[in-house]
């Protein structure tokens, strides 16, 4: 049921955004700019989201040849003007930050970790593939982690302004009047509703819903999915926008990577390997893909596997198997991202965590075996044909040599879960993250940017949630900012 | 004041672009005494390198930065060694180009030089890491001959 409009109203404003990562500074900052007055509702004790959290990375592409390789990668989901759209902001994010008043670095790492985090393209063979450059904020390790300064850079946009922000009010409902124009939202404040007035639009900002069980459950190809980044992401847009007769698109579709997960934290542990010497198997002990040649961000992919026998995933959770040698090279959780990386500093040398358990360990393959409940037998079968193949240079799932080592005793394990970086479903937009209702008519004052309904529809490109974040926030501002005032 | 320690030249049987895809990989494969490696933003790290000075074990602090990186070209690591208690330190930058010689042959050019360390430990070390550098880079090329 719809919300009434309120007698009264406690707060108005022209522009009211609702969640604050980069999509909602975005947009704020440049309603503000183009003379709204805004306000941001933000849910958690503090702003952010998934973006303080993240990588880091934006994405600035090179030549318009993006356009060709983002519509292949969308694989029809998206409309093209909207990718054309896209791809004229993103050459320009470079300078929109230039003006704001930081500067870009390339992101050039060395490749030396499993998952591996690339500079370019993910599907490097698609057309335009050469045009995909990510960039981070510039800056040192002394100035914060990339998403640290990205952070830092786009709060002080608002601090700067003086917009005003309200941390720890959630927005609960979206309000319409008679003619279905959003004139407002209801919001939760110190367990008190409170109406704020929209004279010219609202803007949802408030990412997707990788901490939605329900929702995870319904939409994603690979169950049980846990996230990496921020807990505050509950789908919250996504129902509002159903209550008022938005439409949805890209609800199936995940940017997931492989994290480790315990009770005592909400989110997962974003674990890779920093060395060759480990596999993974399924909770049966068998391998099933070339561990080193997934694309970091395409994980449910390889672990979406269905067994209709036996009615499960069988790749969930997954086990990876690590020797001695890649257990002393360091941390399996990296420190540079997610949620958990202020919470908790992951031990160098992985001692603390086998000490908790979380780590198991077996001085032998069937002595592991037996720790971690699976058949010795195929263990053994497992991990002696990998080294085979290390020794042959030759892999069954073709992992390349430069990737093989052989496993040496002792050995370790550790369990596996699908882990979201984020969700890509939400509201349907058009090229003016106008928010689209199911006949593809705008829902007039509504406006919608950032990973909630983001435009990428089918496989995703790194560093893309960023630069789209920044891109079709800064449309909406504009936009919402333009509109005439209702009253 | 800089002073070369070693350098380096050898021909791979690969593209310049697999040569870079390997030599990352095959850097830190070829130190096998680098322990509880912490990346700090990918361009950055620190570990342990536990190696042998003088005939005995030492434990240096290491930490490390990626710059001039021009894919696929050439990138240097710029190191910061620390020996046991602050005994010594020592900068080195350690560089890497590779040329194409053709499309299936790549020249690879390693250069590592000491940019800055103390007087005492200077005259103590420098023939260690002279050798240290001799070592990984022979190290470097025989593994990266034997992908290619």
């Amino acid at each position: 049921m719809r919300v009434q409009v309120p007698a009264k109203w406690d707060l108005e404003y022209d522009v009211v955004v609702v969640g604050w990562g980069s999509a909602g500074t975005a947009a704020a900052v440049t309603a503000h700019d183009q003379g709204a007055k805004v306000l941001i509702l933000e849910k958690m004790a503090n702003g952010g989201g998934n973006t303080s959290v993240c990588g880091g990375n934006i994405i600035i592409p090179k030549g318009k040849e993006f356009i060709e390789y983002l519509d292949t990668l969308s694989f029809k989901t998206t409309e093209r003007e909207i990718i054309e759209t896209f791809v004229e902001y993103a050459l320009k994010n470079a300078d929109w930050i230039r003006e704001m008043g930081a500067d870009v670095q390339a992101f050039r790492p060395l490749e030396v970790a499993y998952p591996t985090m690339i500079a370019g393209a993910g599907f490097p063979r698609v057309r335009g593939a050469e045009t995909a450059v990510k960039y981070n904020i510039k800056g040192t390790p002394e100035e914060g982690k990339p998403s640290q300064r990205l952070w830092k850079f786009l709060s002080g946009l608002v601090d700067k302004r003086g917009i005003k922000v309200l941390t720890g009010t959630p927005a609960k409902e979206l309000i319409p009047n008679a003619e279905g124009e959003v004139i407002g939202v209801a919001a939760e404040k110190e367990g008190k509703k409170i109406y704020i007035k929209a004279r010219k639009a609202v803007i949802l900002t408030c990412g997707g819903y990788e901490n939605d069980p329900r929702m995870k459950w319904d939409y994603l190809p690979v169950k049980p999915a846990m996230f990496l980044g921020t807990p505050g992401n509950t789908g919250d847009g996504i129902r509002m926008v159903q209550k008022v007769g938005g439409d949805l698109w890209h609800m199936t579709r995940l940017s997931c990577l492989i994290g480790f997960k315990v009770p005592e934290f909400e989110a997962a542990f974003w674990v890779a390997f920093l060395s060759e010497g480990f596999i993974f198997t399924d909770k049966y002990g068998r391998r099933f893909v070339n561990e080193a040649g997934i694309e970091i961000h395409e994980y449910y992919q390889e672990l979406s596997h269905f067994d209709v026998e036996k009615m499960e995933f069988p790749r969930v959770p997954l086990w990876a198997i690590f020797d001695e040698q890649t257990r002393r090279r360091g941390p399996l959780s990296r420190g540079t991202a997610g949620y958990n990386r202020d919470l908790y500093s992951w031990s160098l040398d992985n001692t603390a965590e086998i000490a908790k358990g979380w780590i198991l360990q077996g001085k032998t393959v069937a002595e592991l075996a037996s720790r971690i409940s699976v058949e010795p037998k195929v263990l053994e079968e497992t991990l002696s044909r990998f080294n085979q193949n290390c020794k042959a240079g030759k892999d069954e799932f073709g992992r390349a040599r430069e990737d093989l080592r052989p496993l040496e005793p002792p050995f370790y394990a550790i369990q596996l879960w699908p882990a979201l970086i984020n969700t890509q479903g939400g509201p349907r937009r058009d090229k003016g993250s106008r928010v689209l209702d199911p006949e593809g008519k705008p829902i007039p004052r509504l406006y919608a940017a950032g990973e909630l309904g983001s435009i990428w529809g089918y496989l995703y490109q790194g560093a893309c949630n960023i630069g789209e974040a920044l891109v079709f926030g800064r449309i909406a501002g504009k936009n919402a900012a333009a509109q005439p005032p209702w009253v | 004041m800089v002073k070369v320690l070693d350098e380096r030249n050898f021909v791979v049987d690969a593209s310049r672009e697999r040569v870079w895809r390997l030599i990352g990989k095959v850097i830190f494969s070829s130190l096998p005494g680098m322990e509880r490696m912490e990346i700090l933003d990918e361009n950055n790290f620190r570990s342990l390198l536990i190696t042998r000075v003088m005939g005995a074990q030492v434990t240096l602090k290491l930490k490390g930065e990626m710059m001039d990186v021009e894919p696929p070209d050439s990138f240097s690591v710029k190191l910061f060694l620390e020996g046991p208690g602050g005994m010594f330190k020592a900068d080195q930058k350690v560089s890497f180009a590779m040329t194409p010689i053709d499309a299936t042959k790549t020249r690879v050019a390693c250069k590592a030089v000491m940019e800055q360390m103390g007087l005492l430990p200077g005259l103590l070390l420098t023939s260690q890491a002279r050798s240290f550098a001799r070592s990984t880079f022979e190290a470097i090329e025989k593994r990266l001959k034997e992908l290619a």
